[in-house]
């Protein structure tokens, strides 16, 4: 079973993302979006430990844009309606909210 | 046969709706006989320490949700031992502590997650 963890706190004022890492399995995958999306802020330390996990990884392309986070080659720009096919692709969506 | 539904509280007690919102949902799932789980992680955990005095912040207590989840037939309840430890709180009698490997392999099996 798969499960698609959505994101969308700050990860420098919440928990949500570092416990999100912490209980996912290797077929998950993690949508960030809203200030979700400040995990992609390079060098620092949630990308560092988005990165080490290896998961797969999606951003909303307008949040990120908006932000002026380069999305890097490990995670994926997705729009509304890829966002909507990934919620279908997986077998559930956990919104972490 | 209904989709089974685990119900995901993080947040303390007092500091919004959630807490006391996760504890409805899951009540009510009980009511109707459905196949629901509930687990405390992160700050969600405080909402298992004893001796808690809802009054002082002009409040309703919430351990009688808590003792009603065995009346509601909800057995399966849990709690993030690593979120317990973080704290520095005992386990509790009212819930099962849970490695994260175990949560993640119970967010596997339910069919549904909810987190609040």
């Amino acid at each position: 079973m798969s499960t698609l963890h959505v994101v969308s706190h700050s990860p420098f004022t919440d928990s949500r993302l570092n416990s999100c890492l912490r209980l996912c399995g290797a077929q998950d995958a993690i949508l960030l979006c809203g200030d979700g999306a400040y995990a992609l802020q390079a060098a620092s330390a949630p990308f560092q430990a988005l990165q080490a996990k290896g998961l797969k990884v999606f951003v909303l392309a307008e949040d990120s844009q908006a932000r002026n986070l380069p999305v890097p080659a490990w995670a994926d720009s997705v729009d509304y309606p890829a966002f909507v096919q990934l919620s279908i692709n997986y077998d559930k969506v956990n919104t972490w909210l | 046969m209904s989709k089974s539904l685990l119900v995901i509280s993080r947040q303390a007690p007092w500091s919004g709706p959630s807490a006391r919102e996760a504890l409805d949902i899951v009540l009510a799932g009980g009511a109707f006989d459905l196949p629901i789980g509930l687990l405390f992680l992160d700050d969600g955990v405080f909402q298992l320490a004893t001796s808690q005095d809802a009054k002082a912040v002009q409040q309703k207590d919430l351990s009688a949700n808590l003792q009603a989840l065995s009346l509601f037939g909800i057995d399966d309840v849990f709690a993030c031992r690593h979120s317990l430890n973080e704290r520095g709180l005992v386990s509790p009698a009212s819930a099962q502590p849970l490695s994260s490997e175990q949560i993640h392999e119970m967010i596997d099996r339910y069919e549904q997650v909810i987190t609040l």
